[in-house]
């Protein structure tokens, strides 16, 4: 098989699997940040947070390559904000106490959000719920807001980009609709 | 029915949908069982009576959205069970059946020891008959209650070691799953098994815990993404089913 063709497969590779790809490592993500937040200490624990932001990084990855379709640039502006945001988690930067982390993903949730009412590739629904999800990690802007909200802006982000990806998950893309939305953005 | 349509009925029955149901009650276990302690954090002062129950009367909502939270994950857990117990029934049925009646018996233990988690609220709620006590006698009785809860827990956690170690091996005799994952299942149920002598597993929690925690996920990760294998599933409850109607016939 020559690398011309191999690339090809690779592009090729179905819609589908790649939504459940993405997924599967987000709740991969979630769960074991939770899990390590309340039961575990020490060194392990650094390692579930590391653990845990890589496989953020291959959503990241996931989820860049399925709404390319919808609007590249925006697509790719979002998967930077994203990568922003995993930046300041991994080193555990909050500038003057604020969680930068919290506010790029929400940056990140209100462009996926976005991208999904604009593809017609999956509900709309989602994506308004993906933006309020975004609002909700926006309130991290200020403290004082957080804690005046808190636990609703929690629950709301957390909601809203759980539903999302569960749908990814279990139900995935609309492969024929992807297919078209695609060749139609090649030409 | 005769045994030619029973055996067609079995070979359609599809598998990729029930893992993938499996797959969904299992992440839905996963989240409810990891919010319920979100709720519940920090209330607990460990070896702080007053504070406890403080904390417990302050935030009486939250406590009880934790306990329902938590019942609805041990419900979840029995949907979880049924489920499995027909995804490997193609395997080997008795052994799949008695692991279903280890995981039972974990659920029903577990069920029982959230009484520990209202316990609280008798000895707290200023009953009249209570009045013989101290409040101090009261903080400090419900605090041990609290206590006893985690104890209960580490006997749950021995059957689910016998489940985990069941579903384990049911995987490796399997043909439809990877084998790292019932080799990691098998690890993790010999871990709870640890609990058999509590201090021991007090002093390993810090390792068995997070083992048996990936074990879990990855399984439910797998049936969630990928599924079973279909055709190979197909083969292996094809064969149970000649096997079953060899013995009718002989005996």
């Amino acid at each position: 098989m020559s690398a011309a063709v191999m690339m090809e497969r690779i592009a090729e590779a179905s819609p589908r699997f790649k939504a459940r790809m993405a997924g599967g490592f987000y709740f991969f993500s979630l769960l074991t940040a939770a899990f390590t937040e309340i039961f575990v200490r020490g060194r392990l624990n650094f390692a579930g947070g590391y653990i845990a932001i890589s496989g953020m990084v291959i959503v990241t990855l996931l989820v860049y390559d399925i709404f390319k379709p919808v609007n590249r640039g925006l697509s790719l502006l979002a998967a930077f904000f994203s990568f922003v945001g995993l930046s300041f988690e991994a080193l555990r930067l909050q500038p003057q106490g604020l969680n930068m982390a919290m506010v790029f993903t929400g940056f990140y949730c209100l462009l996926i959000g976005y991208l999904i009412f604009r593809s017609t590739f999956l509900p709309r629904i989602l994506g308004v719920l993906m933006a309020f999800a975004g609002l909700g990690w926006l309130t991290y802007l200020s403290n004082p807001l957080v804690n005046y909200l808190s636990p609703y802006n929690l629950a709301c982000g957390l909601l809203g980009e759980a539903s999302g990806f569960l749908w990814l998950l279990v139900m995935g893309v609309n492969a024929q609709r992807w297919k078209e939305q695609a060749s139609a953005a090649r030409e | 029915m005769n045994t030619p349509v029973m055996m067609e009925r079995i070979a359609e029955a599809s598998p990729r949908p029930r893992a993938r149901i499996t797959g969904v009650v299992y992440l839905l276990f996963f989240l409810t069982v990891i919010s319920a302690e979100f709720f519940v954090k920090g209330l607990v002062v460990d070896g702080d009576a007053a504070a406890t129950a403080n904390n417990i009367l302050a935030h009486e909502s939250l406590f009880r959205v934790g306990f329902a939270i938590n019942l609805i994950a041990t419900a979840l857990y029995i949907a979880v069970t049924a489920l499995f117990y027909d995804l490997f029934k193609p395997v080997n049925r008795s052994l799949s059946l008695l692991a279903a009646f280890f995981s039972l018996v974990g659920c029903a233990i577990q069920a029982f020891s959230y009484v520990f988690y209202l316990a609280p609220f008798v000895l707290l709620g200023g009953s009249q008959y209570l009045s013989v006590f101290k409040v101090e006698q009261l903080q400090a009785l419900a605090l041990m209650l609290l206590k006893l809860r985690s104890q209960a827990e580490q006997i749950d956690l021995v059957f689910f070691g016998f489940y985990d170690l069941l579903i384990g091996c049911l995987i490796l005799r399997s043909t439809f799953l990877p084998r790292i994952l019932g080799g990691l299942m098998a690890l993790a149920g010999l871990a709870w098994l640890i609990f058999l002598l509590p201090p021991l597993a007090n002093y390993l929690s810090y390792y068995i815990l997070p083992l048996g925690f990936l074990a879990e996920l990855l399984l439910m990760l797998w049936l969630l993404v990928k599924g079973v294998n279909v055709q190979r599933w197909k083969e292996q409850a094809r064969a149970v089913g000649e096997w079953r109607s060899q013995r009718a016939m002989h005996t």
